[in-house]
């Protein structure tokens, strides 16, 4: 018995066997391999996602308490930075002497923080309180100012020379970079 | 020499049906590249997402190194802030202590607030009210108390107190006894 297949059908039956082929070796060799990077870069870009999110979580919260601290700690944070200003200074707490005499003394090498200056002040012999309200002051002032030991009183007629020495405080050097250590961040989180 | 009045059509390699067999093998083959274009594409843009989160996330890590290490330098500032202000605090009730203990009698001349210490300068009219008024106080304060006088021609004495400690800080001290001086005028002024 003779099979009779037409020329079409012949062509047909080879064009879709071609077909049938490289469907198949796309699928296997491109498609799949292709679909499970895909899957596989999805899941890696999700725990990124909740990898970035934690930070941002966290810096948020640093975000939160540090502008919380600046806001509490200003008036500190504010005199630290202020340059000293002798004539300010004699200015604003002349009022409570007779006399008000201030001089920087020579930095010493572990001074890096602070400058000496010593006062030297007269003030009347029936008024100590101009004395502690002069400290009391200093404590609301612009800077922030240290009162040291040794505080040395002469009585002088009826006047009370002082003179005693100060520290002014500046704030340090901002500190340096450190790398990023993403392990130490994950643990404290 | 025509045999037939129909006239021929014309024979073509893409009859109907693998017409629609093509279309068919197009369809598949463009579904096929289609897939696999969104796949690359996505794959991509899955690479780029995540570079920009990673980069992203070191510029958080950055910012929250630099702000901690700002929270710490401010911690560290407000400390020094408190410090000096309890320091200076605790020198004026110091000196304002110092000057509660000078009696009525004695006038001093000279003092001078050492660290450690407190040295006085004056004159008193006699060593009794010397001793019991003003070096009876400051021997409770201090560990090492030294006097000297020395006579003035109205009769009267001119005295220098040299007065130390050793452990405990000189503010402290005074603050303490003029407390105690006070609970007791207090009790005395009850009595």
């Amino acid at each position: 018995m003779k099979i009779k297949i037409s020329r079409q059908s012949i062509y047909l039956i080879t064009l879709s066997t071609i077909l049938l082929l490289f469907v198949v070796l796309f699928s296997f060799l491109v498609l799949i391999p292709e679909g499970k990077k895909y899957r596989e870069h999805r899941v890696e870009l999700q725990k990124e996602n909740k990898e970035l999110t934690k930070y941002q979580n966290f810096h948020d919260e640093t975000l939160e308490v540090y502008k919380q601290l600046q806001a509490d700690n200003r008036h500190v944070i504010e005199a630290l930075k202020s340059p000293f200003n002798i004539e300010r200074f004699e200015k604003l707490h002349k009022e409570h002497f007779q006399t008000l005499i201030i001089a920087q003394k020579e930095k010493m090498a572990d001074e890096e923080t602070f400058s000496v200056y010593e006062v030297k002040t007269t003030s009347h012999i029936h008024s100590p309180q101009s004395f502690y309200d002069f400290l009391d002051a200093i404590n609301k002032s612009e800077w922030v100012i240290g009162i040291n030991f040794p505080i040395h009183f002469v009585r002088d007629g009826d006047l009370i020379k002082s003179s005693f020495t100060m520290r002014v405080y500046a704030a340090e050097k901002k500190p340096e970079k450190e790398d990023l250590n993403v392990s130490e961040l994950e643990g404290e989180e | 020499m025509r045999y037939s009045y129909t006239k021929p059509r014309k024979k073509s390699i893409f009859t109907p049906e693998l017409k629609l067999a093509l279309i068919f093998f197009i369809i598949t083959l463009g579904m096929l590249f289609l897939t696999y274009g969104f796949l690359s594409f996505k794959d991509f843009s899955f690479q780029s997402q995540k570079a920009e989160m990673i980069e992203k996330r070191f510029d958080l890590g950055e910012a929250i190194e630099e702000m901690k290490a700002q929270i710490a330098l401010i911690n560290k500032e407000s400390l020094l802030g408190e410090r000096i202000t309890t320091q200076n605090s605790v020198l004026k009730d110091s000196i304002t202590n110092l000057f509660d203990l000078i009696p009525q009698r004695i006038t001093l001349s000279e003092a001078s607030l050492l660290e450690n210490g407190l040295i006085l300068h004056g004159i008193t009219p006699n060593k009794d009210i010397y001793n019991f008024m003003l070096q009876a106080p400051l021997r409770s304060i201090f560990h090492k108390t030294y006097s000297s006088f020395y006579p003035l021609s109205n009769g009267w004495l001119r005295f220098v107190s040299t007065n130390y400690i050793e452990d405990d800080s000189f503010e402290n001290n005074i603050t303490d006894i003029t407390e105690e001086k006070a609970l007791e005028k207090e009790g005395e002024d009850e009595n």
